[in-house]
């Protein structure tokens, strides 16, 4: 059915709630996927706890199972999972016994520095690249611009990063491999992943560009003998912001995802890497941690980008048709 | 997502140039894609090596006149193996993205043709799923599945489904809105049967341009995840796995590392530059 949202709260309200309705929904499977998890949980919970005494005895099993609650039925299961998540109480490492909070956030500081330098690295290219190539289509430069972004799309990230290690730390020796701490070692993987950036950014905001640049309105702007230059800073550029915006907000969150291949080649601490490892051991606590915040954080995101874009442009905000 | 947004509603170019300007790109690539796969059989037959068998006589040879991209630390060809993982990493990517598209394209009619109801359950649930970050969801799955060939096809298609269920949604949507849908409804047709006759046939070209993109970004996927260790299990030549191998011998043996990474490289972009032109081909008419 159609209805127009009345005003901006309703607007608000209308977001927060499918907001609320998708955070459940990611929540239910995440569970799913531990509820499908094979071996027996309350088994690995008691060895992690006890690790080095032997064998657990089958009653202290027991009493893991009670206080997890997984000997009750599937939906009783999945809220005594999910109380102590809306409490903030993570659990704790099967690995290490320590609180996933605090294996998890120096991990996602290292993350955020590294994705961010990435994101500003690759916007920047992708930025001069694009302008450059669409200040004439189809000219020499654009097709180069194109063609190092169609290939670039094609360059499977794990590979790339193997190669800057190849060139850059194996033969030239300019650069370390791995590890993580100084600037010197951002600079690789921060390469690696603002180049798939780069690429991803490229064409999209080439468009958007040629799409601001074919409005009518410049038209009677250049009748009133406004400059080239001014057009495309003040007017141009302006329009091809707003569906910029959308990608570059989705761009972030995808950078998270992008930091697990790139932290595991150069073997640098962060969540993509925690998050492998975590996976080998089968480190439940972490890993539904890391899902959930990944997810989140993507739905933050995504709901921040489309308010912001109703903030920008006016005429979504006051007639948006929601289906 | 972005190309989903920017592909036509609907096909609507009934102007016979242009259907016979995309008649005659579709059968181009299929002779091209044909010619391939003859050379690929060939290949297969001709090569007089075995993909998985040791030979530590000629281990880490340098490519050459025998081995045309040299041996690998057991001494296999890697010529030859990156051959057979071209059935592993295209061949898997075909069957993930086709699952992937017939679970997705029935979820989005059922929504976009169905009961209201259906249509707000099943859009929740694939935002749900979207929030997932592909790469993060298909490693938790197959990894805590454990690892191999099957869970990561498992996973794959469970990160993939929907986008062919959005697209399939949206122009679902707009078609519900045209004459011969109307009429086909009054005259209480099957439900299957509207979905089957009227609907599929005006998603096809929208759904072939977005299956293009989404083979290609699964061959991706694939590779990726059986660099970490999540998917196609050694000694199986995949390409992403072969990458592993070679990673050790970077210094001394550079090319065990470039070769498969071409060739995902070649096949990725073959797969985007068709995918891109049949993208234009559809897009001329409404333009």
């Amino acid at each position: 059915m159609k209805k127009i949202a009345n005003g901006v709260t309703g607007l608000i309200c209308q977001r927060l709630a499918g907001l609320l309705a998708v955070m459940f929904g990611v929540s239910f499977l995440t569970f799913l996927l531990y509820y499908f998890a094979p071996g027996d949980k309350a088994l690995a919970i008691g060895q992690a706890r006890y690790s080095g005494e032997g064998d657990v005895q089958p009653e202290i099993i027991a009493m893991i199972r009670e206080e997890f609650g997984l000997d009750k039925p599937f939906l009783s299961q999945f809220f005594h999972w999910l109380s102590p998540l809306l409490q903030g109480d993570l659990g704790r490492s099967l690995v290490s016994q320590e609180e996933v909070w605090l294996i998890v956030i120096p991990n996602l500081q290292e993350t955020l520095t590294l994705s961010i330098t990435a994101l500003l690295l690759g916007l920047g290219l992708a930025f001069v690249l694009s302008v450059v190539s669409a200040q004439k289509p189809g000219s020499l430069m654009d097709r180069v611009a194109i063609g190092v972004a169609s290939v670039g799309a094609a360059v499977p990230s794990y590979w790339l990063g193997l190669m800057l290690i190849l060139l850059f730390a194996a033969t030239l020796q300019w650069l370390p491999s791995y590890g993580s701490g100084s600037f010197s070692h951002l600079i690789l993987p921060a390469t690696t992943l603002a180049l798939w950036v780069m690429t991803t950014q490229t064409r999209l905001f080439r468009s958007f560009l040629l799409e601001a640049q074919a409005a009518p309105h410049l038209e009677a702007l250049r009748l009133r003998q406004v400059t080239e230059t001014e057009i495309f800073w003040c007017h141009v550029l302006r329009h091809a912001l707003i569906p910029a915006i959308t990608m570059i907000g989705i761009e972030l969150a995808a950078l998270l995802e992008g930091a697990v291949i790139v932290e595991v080649i150069f073997s640098r601490n962060g969540i993509g890497s925690l998050f492998v490892s975590s996976v080998m051991s089968r480190d439940y606590p972490v890993i539904m941690c890391l899902v959930l915040l990944s997810a989140f954080s993507y739905v933050l995101i995504n709901t921040l980008v489309e308010l912001l874009q109703d903030a920008i442009n006016p005429v979504k905000r006051v007639t948006r048709v929601v289906v | 997502m972005t190309d989903i947004e920017t592909l036509p509603s609907v096909y609507e170019g009934s102007d016979g140039a242009e259907l016979t300007a995309l008649r005659r790109f579709l059968i181009r690539t299929g002779i091209g894609i044909m010619v391939f796969l003859g050379l690929y059989a060939m290949a297969l037959l001709l090569t007089p090596y075995d993909p998985n068998t040791a030979d530590f006589l000629s281990r880490l040879q340098s490519p050459g006149a025998a081995h045309w991209l040299g041996t690998d630390h057991l001494g296999r060809d890697v010529a030859t193996r990156i051959i057979y993982g071209a059935g592993w990493s295209v061949g898997l990517a075909l069957v993930i993205s086709v699952c992937g598209a017939v679970i997705g394209v029935l979820i989005g009619l059922c929504a976009g043709a169905g009961p209201q109801w259906f249509d707000r359950l099943s859009m929740r649930t694939t935002d749900s799923f979207f929030a997932f970050p592909e790469l993060i969801a298909a490693i938790a799955i197959s990894g805590i599945l454990g690892p191999s060939t099957g869970n990561m096809v498992l996973a794959l298609v469970m990160v993939s489904w929907m986008r062919y269920a959005r697209l399939t949604r949206s122009l679902t949507l707009v078609l519900n809105q045209k004459d011969f849908i109307v009429q086909a409804r009054l005259n209480r047709l099957p439900f299957w049967l509207i979905l089957w006759r009227h609907f599929l046939p005006n998603l096809r070209l929208g759904l072939l341009v977005l299956w293009t993109n989404m083979w290609s970004r699964t061959i991706l996927s694939i590779s990726g995840l059986s660099f970490l260790g999540f998917g196609v299990q050694p000694p199986q030549a995949e390409w992403g796995a072969m990458l592993v191998d070679g990673k050790a011998y970077m210094l001394t043996a550079p090319y065990l590392m470039i070769f498969p990474g071409l060739a995902v490289l070649i096949t990725v972009l073959a797969l985007n530059l068709i995918g891109d032109q049949l993208r234009d081909h559809i897009q001329k008419p409404v333009d």
